[in-house]
């Protein structure tokens, strides 16, 4: 019996502990050995030790530098461009619908969630024939003369919106959710004591969803830095390579044309890595310490 | 009730640790790999389904797979799960010699003795010999063509142009100031293999003794001809659908690819025909092509019966491959091209004479994908002049040979 007991827990954890093993750790710890070798997936790898990472970090001569570099400084423009986005706007659907006089608010979640479902491919065909110049809404309805996926800043605008049509409703059903959960007093101690809804939502509903707000912003922030479909559908990297994120330079070198570059993308995907993980941990720090 | 959970716990356990060890070979089946997965994947299923009606030993099972090259380095790094046979790209050729992937022809040549160079176009079946071995048997030349709108060339009297079957720059340039607004002589499809058949018209290569060659005079002239045509606003604008705007009947060439020709057949009310890519100079007309190829890629458990039952196949596929014409593909064995069926295809203009079978050019340079990679990045930024042609030439040039650096692993 004693045995049984001990043996019950393992049945639970080891379906997904195997496949945790299998399609996470050792991929990520194979990677990690790839990112120190030069490698063609084809023949055995070859030590190289930390040549990878001196090229992409300071050969400043090299196309793989300045692939990296300029993958970094589009990624980091689209985190920057999205995220506040996808924090703000599903924050104040959700604070909407939490009006009284809002009435289908179960449809009109489902409605914003929905997009979520969609694959980015699928979504961003859609998007890509309403901003295109002959055939979209944007040219005939609005009469813009663009040519968007191909002209900045168009070309990040409709990434953005993609990624914001997109993303909201996750984020949405978090805030709604954990709004819920504050408790109705605070809000009426607060019109007892004269509280506008501005004040509510700053001294009661922000401090209440602290930590949901912590998630969301850490998560969305790491789920940012690994774009890659919306602008690999939707401008292929364009205009002269503005919107090409690190994610399409890491595969372009690891499944492109030719023989793979296994090693090198290895390596960026790698530093890619430490930078979320960095960023991730700054921003728990912050926001928790500010909290608290 | 404890009892109850982890019985049917341990089983999806144990279904998780057997499937993954599953890999469903089968002694009697050749295992046939292709990255087909467009239209032209339905009519090889065809051919395919055709073969296994013959009732033969070993029947053919067609398997598309998408991102096959991935797939195909995780298989042969493995040693299991190798496809019997596979169609491989003729760009890959060298590369997959050079690394020792690809098993030779040789035994199924010596079985099959119509495989064999003079009846299948030259430059398919070239593709696949490396230093006098034949590693591979063609299925088809895929090329870049040049669509024209028969309609609009009759509006602005540029019918003249067909005559001689090369359409020059100079020729379209005549065109200046001619066309209606939001009409265009020639779209930017596939610009890079435009760019590519210009450097063989102008006499250049992409490598020179080995090392690629990109930032060259010929290279330069190449994107200033093609320039001159985008200058005079005679190309779509950057950015726009140029294919769409052909099938609008917008544009009067549309520099596509064979295997377009279905798609452009279905719009309707588009009359159109099919001639060689536009040329730099009068005397030179080139089409950049590339091949599907039958290979063997490196497999120890592959039996020679089964290798006996591939060559049959290969046969099979040789006498009866007017099926993939209706891909719009250019068949390569010279059996069905020269067949009064294969006449009715639009594409056996590209087989019509000697002179024409030669403008089908494949380049077999080993590190050709890393070239065409960065043509095909930049062609249309410089075409339309948007960056420094220097520059970028200069940083084309350092792109692939860093790549060629980093690609070819030192392990050899």
């Amino acid at each position: 019996m004693a045995m049984k007991r001990k043996l019950m827990p393992a049945f639970f954890v080891g379906p997904h502990l195997i496949l945790f093993i299998v399609f996470v750790l050792i991929p990520t710890v194979y990677g990690i050995y790839a990112s120190f070798t030069q490698w063609n997936l084809n023949s055995d790898p070859v030590w190289t030790g930390l040549d990878n990472y001196r090229t992409i970090l300071f050969d400043s001569e090299s196309t793989f530098y300045r692939q990296f570099w300029n993958g970094l400084k589009n990624t980091l423009l689209f985190v920057a461009l999205s995220v506040p986005l996808l924090i703000i706007i599903p924050l104040m659907v959700a604070v909407a619908l939490e009006h009284k006089k809002v009435k289908m608010k179960g449809t009109i979640q489902a409605i914003i969630y929905v997009p979520g479902l969609i694959s980015i491919s699928a979504a961003a065909l859609i998007w890509s024939l309403i901003f295109n110049k002959q055939l979209g809404v944007s040219s005939n309805v609005f009469g813009s003369d663009a040519v968007w996926s191909t002209t900045q800043p168009y070309a990040w605008m409709i990434i953005i919106i993609l990624t914001i049509w997109g993303g909201v409703g996750g984020n949405m059903i978090i805030y709604r959710a954990s709004i819920n959960g504050v408790s109705k007093d605070l809000y009426e101690a607060g019109d007892i004591d004269g509280a506008g809804p501005i004040r509510k939502f700053f001294s009661i509903t922000l401090p209440s969803i602290r930590f949901p707000l912590i998630y969301t912003f850490v998560m969305t922030t790491a789920g940012a830095f690994n774009v890659f479909g919306q602008p690999l559908m939707l401008t292929d990297g364009g205009p002269r390579e503005s919107t090409t994120v690190l994610m399409m330079y890491i595969r372009q070198l690891a499944f492109g044309h030719g023989d793979s570059i296994a090693g090198m993308a290895s390596a960026m995907a790698v530093l890619l890595g430490v930078v979320i993980l960095v960023i991730s941990a700054l921003q728990y720090y912050v926001m928790n310490r500010n909290a608290n | 009730m404890k009892k109850k959970l982890a019985l049917p716990l341990a089983l999806v356990f144990l279904a998780v640790a057997v499937l993954s060890g599953c890999s469903g070979e089968d002694k009697n089946t050749i295992t046939f790999w292709t990255p087909l997965t467009g239209e032209d994947g339905a009519y090889m299923n065809q051919l395919v389904e055709n073969y296994n009606a013959t009732n033969p030993e070993f029947k053919v099972k067609h398997i598309v797979t998408a991102d096959m090259y991935t797939k195909l380095s995780t298989v042969l790094n493995t040693g299991k799960g190798v496809p019997d046979l596979a169609i491989i790209h003729a760009d890959r050729v060298p590369g997959y010699v050079e690394q020792g992937l690809l098993e030779e022809m040789t035994t199924i040549l010596a079985a099959q003795p119509e495989i064999k160079e003079e009846n299948y176009l030259p430059q398919a079946w070239a593709t696949g010999t490396v230093d006098g071995t034949q590693y591979t048997v063609p299925l088809d030349i895929h090329s870049n063509v040049m669509y024209y709108n028969k309609d609009l060339l009759a509006k602005y009297g540029a019918e003249s142009f067909l005559d001689d079957n090369v359409v020059t720059i100079d020729e379209m340039l005549s065109l200046k100031g001619k066309l209606e607004t939001g009409h265009y002589v020639v779209n930017d499809a596939l610009i890079g293999w435009v760019i590519l058949a210009q450097i063989q018209n102008l006499g250049g290569d992409i490598q020179e003794n080995g090392k690629p060659a990109v930032n060259t005079p010929v290279m330069k002239q190449a994107f200033e001809e093609i320039k001159k045509v985008a200058d005079a606003g005679l190309m779509t604008p950057f950015g726009e659908d140029g294919f769409l705007q052909f099938q609008s009947g917008n544009v009067l060439f549309s520099t596509d690819g064979t295997w377009s020709s279905t798609a452009h057949a279905s719009v309707e009310g588009l009359n159109f025909g099919v001639t060689n890519v536009y040329s730099a100079t009068p005397e030179k007309y080139t089409n950049r092509a590339s091949s599907h190829l039958f290979a063997m890629l490196t497999n120890k458990d592959r039996s020679d019966e089964k290798e006996a039952g591939i060559g049959n196949f290969l046969e099979f596929i040789r006498q009866n491959s007017l099926e993939w014409a209706k891909a719009g593909q250019i068949v390569a064995s010279k059996e069905v091209i020269e067949s009064p069926e294969y006449k009715e295809y639009m594409q056996s203009f590209f087989t019509s004479n000697e002179e024409q079978i030669k403008s089908l050019y494949i380049y077999t340079y080993e590190h050709y994908p890393y070239i065409q990679e960065a043509i095909d990045q930049n062609a249309a930024d410089l075409v339309r002049g948007n960056v420094d042609m220097d520059e970028t030439l200069a940083k084309m040039q350092k792109q692939v040979e860093d790549k060629i650096a980093q690609g070819s692993s030192g392990a050899q």
